[in-house]
């Protein structure tokens, strides 16, 4: 890769992450060699310590840090494959590489072959699964602070958009309404990404693919200026970086299209406040502005003077019975102090009353004209969204 | 006999009263035997063919090591089909056991062989034998089922002539009943015994058992070299490994505290003592003349009485008293040990180590006690891990004068005291490759048969056995816990220091900064696991003392040398 020219933008971003990764771990060097036992002081990424931030509306992560010593027994292993995964990502900047996360997995995995002290040859794998190198990649993202995007490393892209909107990524521009039946993939590194010029009035990110393909086709974008976007189930780090940036610098509100079901709710909210799992990166990749546009449980049963948009034939035709798995989730869900709003606590309850889940495929099936030209846009007029 | 009755109602009532009568009749000791086979250790072929064995190797011990010689002995079992029955079920064997021991002089070898209850050994003198039946209860056995006299050849050490007597022990008289015998000049130097029996066995039964005997034998003397040849036609040779030999038992007089009154009238005929104090400091031990005095003044006894006199009739009440006085009396010093004959630590630990190949053995010699007037003194042996298998208990070898006991484990005391011990207090947990030897040696083992295979709880030396072992598991509890904690450390060190090159290597690649990028040298790296070689041996705590960190060190950089990666 070394020899094609790259763009400024794309080595600007190497240089401040192979040097933030330089300083950090040549402390760990002048422990050793000045005979202190090593230790990397790491923000701990457990629900405990992921806290609701009110004030901003995003998940973050909370003061709690965990101390890898080299020297403690239980930690030893975790502590050299930190520093294996380290060495490799800053080697792979410096040599202007773009590894993936499965890249940075078979890199780093060898097998140690040594003897022990009774002499017998022991392995033993540096890593086994890619669960455990992803999850020390995690461990590097908090302990430097540099998401794995400042540190280009690339994911298997699952995100699209469509829209009147143009880019520049690496040096060619490019025009989002000119996809045809198509669509422009959200490259892993959305903030190589820049924004030239835009002619839409909201981002609608829906959770599925199929539905946003039919969205696209039946000309939604275009007839209502829109963003149309989607993440394909549960979005990837680079949509969710891409929906923030569209939301805070081209100032587009965000609505958000999910399943009527508890899985449906919490992808709005990975969207809104960030996942529990990677809380650290909710300060980039949070919208805390987006709206949960539907399809809610008072779209299907109605609420008050509200009217339900199914006929009671269609709700028997359409309507799936929940799980116990959904309502569990669905419980858990009423917990979390994200949810604590009155639209959110109403919506869980008449959910658990009911037992019952809607796919959105469900009002394309009524009519995709009805969900493009009429549920939406009336939904977005009147305001009829929960946050 | 009883009269047979002329008529026949006289023969019905005399039939109920014969049931009525009791017939008595004498039978010599020689048939008692004969007739009680598994008194003496033959209930059956199997126990007969492992006894005989038995019975002549512990005389051909006897007749070497305690007298200095270095053992040489030789067992053979050979195969007689031609004497044994047409199914094959009833197979005679003879058993051939030959020393290089003192021989037995030609005026007594026709009775120590033929006659039962003939020894040298009714001395008090630790030795294997000591019922004067051994020999005979083999013969006696071999002659009822196969009718065959013992044959035995020996020579003395300064005589010129080797003997040869084959015999038979007439039962009714028991006394030996000669059916050939020879002499001829002696060749070389050679002097020692050869005793041929031939008997009823189970060889493939007796087998196990009868090798078992020969390897304990000779871990308990392993000065001795013993060659084994099987009816099978295998050799087994288990060679001498030390010319050390145990200091050797030596004869003592009886203790005051083990006389009783028949004792003591012997002992009073046959000295020549013309006092009652000079009696007692001739005949006895462990009493001076100053213990005799302060002795007699106690219990208020003329010094000066001549002994004999006590033997009259009108002393009896005075001397039943003496007699009870003196196994009370605490004044008299404890029974002399030093002519007891223990094997000594070294050769315990020797034989150990040579059939356990063991990791760990140890042995401790009790100080000598007492129990009865008899002095004793118990040895244990242990040994751990090596090529001893682990079990669910631990192996007890048991001996008493130097003689393996095998059979009727659980009736033994060394075997309660075992059971009693909570191992666990000793790091040990079960199974446990854990051998544990107990050796008695005493002038008189209180076996609790004339079989000599187990012996009887006797309070004294349950305490002594078990102080024994106490001492040496303690030692063995050193061990382990010293072992334990090596491995310990040796587990911590390892756990970390195989990482070391992964890490120097990624530390040395993260060291280089972004503007001067350049591939590390292995010197940056060498330095980087030097450094945190030392730094592990610093601070992780090792059992040993202050060459652990060096040893440390040296074992952190050998697993780093052998680490590589693929
Ligand atoms: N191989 C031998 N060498 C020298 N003397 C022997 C040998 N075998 C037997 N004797 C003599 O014969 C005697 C009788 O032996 P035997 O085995 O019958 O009795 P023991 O050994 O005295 O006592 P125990 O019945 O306890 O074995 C011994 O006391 C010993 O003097
Ligand atoms: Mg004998």
């Amino acid at each position: 890769m070394s020899g094609i020219p790259l763009d400024k933008v794309d080595l600007e971003a190497r240089k401040r992450a192979a040097k933030i990764l330089h300083e950090k771990f040549r402390k760990i060097l002048e422990d050793i060699l000045s005979g202190k036992a090593p230790k990397l002081e790491i923000p701990k990424r457990t629900l405990a310590n992921t806290i609701f931030d009110k004030e901003r509306g995003i998940l973050v992560l909370g003061e709690q840090k965990l101390e890898r010593e080299f020297l403690d027994m239980g930690e030893a292993r975790r502590f050299m494959q930190t520093l294996l995964m380290a060495s490799i990502i800053y080697q792979a900047l410096i040599e202007n590489e773009y590894p993936t996360i499965r890249d940075l997995y078979y890199r780093g995995k060898h097998t140690i072959i040594y003897k022990d002290p009774s002499g017998r040859t022991r392995q033993e794998n540096t890593w086994d699964e890619q669960a455990e190198s992803d999850s020390v990649i995690r461990d590097i993202e908090v302990f430097t602070g540099l998401l794995r995007e400042d540190m280009l490393i690339l994911s298997k892209e699952k995100g699209k958009v469509v829209g009147n909107l143009k880019i520049r990524s690496g040096g060619d521009v490019i025009d989002l309404s000119k996809m045809g039946h198509g669509a422009y993939s959200i490259e892993s590194t959305p903030d190589l990404i820049d924004f030239i010029d835009w002619d839409a009035e909201f981002v609608l990110v829906v959770e599925k693919d199929a539905v946003f393909q039919q969205l696209h086709r039946v000309g939604f974008w275009r007839k209502y200026k829109a963003i149309l976007i989607t993440g394909a189930g549960q979005p990837d780090r680079a949509t969710r970086r891409f929906v923030r940036r569209l939301n805070e610098e081209l100032k587009l509100p965000v609505y958000i299209l999910t399943d009527s079901d508890p899985y449906g709710f919490y992808i709005y909210s990975v969207y809104k406040v960030g996942s529990i799992q990677l809380s650290y990166e909710s300060e980039r990749l949070a919208t805390p502005s987006a709206k949960f546009l539907g399809v809610s449980m008072t779209d299907i049963f109605g609420w008050g003077r509200k009217k339900p948009y199914l006929t009671e034939t269609e709700r028997r035709n359409y309507i799936i019975k929940a799980t116990d798995a959904d309502i569990k989730r669905a419980k858990e869900l009423m917990k979390y102090s994200w949810f604590r709003s009155p639209g959110w606590q109403r919506e869980l309850k008449i959910f658990l009353e009911k037992k019952a889940k809607l796919e959105i495929e469900a009002l394309a099936s009524k009519g995709l004209k009805f969900l493009a030209f009429k549920y939406i846009p009336e939904k977005i007029e009147t305001g009829d969204w929960i946050e | 006999m009883d009269k047979v009755p002329a008529t026949k109602s006289a023969k019905q009532t005399s039939s109920k009263e014969k049931s009525n009568k009791e017939k008595f009749r004498e039978i010599s000791v020689a048939e008692f035997f004969a007739k009680n086979k598994e008194l003496a250790g033959f209930a059956n072929p199997t126990r007969a063919l492992y006894q005989t064995v038995r019975e002549l190797v512990e005389n051909s011990l006897d007749a070497t090591d305690t007298h200095l010689i270095l053992p040489e002995i030789v067992i053979r079992i050979v195969n007689r089909p031609e004497l044994s029955g047409s199914n094959g079920s009833e197979q005679r064997f003879t058993v051939i056991v030959e020393d290089n021991g003192i021989g037995v002089p030609p005026t007594v070898m026709a009775n120590a062989f033929g006659r039962v209850l003939f020894s040298s050994k009714y001395v008090i003198r630790q030795t294997r034998g000591m019922y004067g039946l051994g020999v005979k209860a083999a013969v006696l056995y071999g002659q009822a089922t196969a009718g065959q006299p013992l044959k035995v050849v020996s020579a003395t050490k300064g005589s010129s002539y080797s003997y040869m007597k084959e015999l038979f022990i007439d039962m009714k008289k028991n006394e030996p009943r000669i059916v050939s015998e020879g002499q001829w000049r002696r060749r070389g130097s050679w002097h020692g015994t050869r005793v041929a029996i031939t008997l009823m066995g189970d060889w493939r039964r007796a087998k196990n058992r009868i090798l078992e005997y020969i390897k304990r034998t000779a871990i308990i003397a392993p000065y001795a070299e013993i060659i084994f040849e099987t009816p099978d036609g295998e050799i087994y040779y288990f060679p001498r490994l030390t010319r050390k030999l145990p200091r050797p038992p030596r004869e003592a007089k009886p203790h005051p505290h083990g006389i009783d009154l028949e004792h003591f009238k012997i002992i009073i005929k046959e000295s020549k003592a013309k006092t009652l104090l000079e009696l007692l400091v001739q005949e006895f031990q462990s009493v001076g003349e100053k213990t005799a005095r302060a002795f007699l003044k106690k219990i208020g006894v003329n010094p000066n009485l001549n002994p004999k006199k006590l033997l009259r009739k009108e002393n009896e009440e005075l001397l039943r008293s003496i007699v009870d006085e003196m196994k009370k009396f605490e004044g008299f010093k404890p029974p002399r040990s030093d002519y007891l004959s223990p094997l000594g630590e070294d050769l315990i630990k020797l034989g150990l180590k040579r059939l356990f190949e063991p990791e760990w053995v140890e042995a401790v010699t009790r100080p000598p006690r007492a129990f009865e007037g008899n002095p004793f003194i118990v040895e244990i042996g242990m040994a751990y891990g090596g090529k001893i298998p682990p079990m669910n208990e631990p192996l007890l070898l048991r001996y008493a004068n130097k003689i393996p006991l095998l059979y009727e484990e659980k009736e033994d005391i060394s075997w309660k005291v075992l059971s009693s011990i909570n191992w666990k207090l000793y790091l040990i947990n079960f199974p446990a490759p854990l051998v544990v030897l107990v050796h008695i040696a005493s002038t008189k083992v209180p076996y609790k048969g004339v079989g000599k295979e187990s012996i009887s709880e006797i309070p004294e030396l349950e305490q002594e056995i078990k102080n024994g072992i106490q001492e040496v598991a303690r030692r063995l509890r050193a061990y382990i816990s010293r072992k334990m904690k090596e491995a310990e450390t040796l587990r911590r060190i390892t756990t970390l220091a195989k990482y070391i090159p992964e890490i120097a290597r990624s530390l040395a690649i993260l060291s280089k900064p972004p503007e001067k990028w350049s591939l590390p040298s292995p010197d940056e790296e060498k330095l980087i696991m030097d450094k945190m070689a030392e730094l592990i041996a610093t601070r992780v705590p090792t059992a040993r003392g202050s060459d652990g960190k060096t040893q440390t060190i040296k074992a952190i950089r050998s697993i780093v040398e052998s680490a590589r990666t693929e």
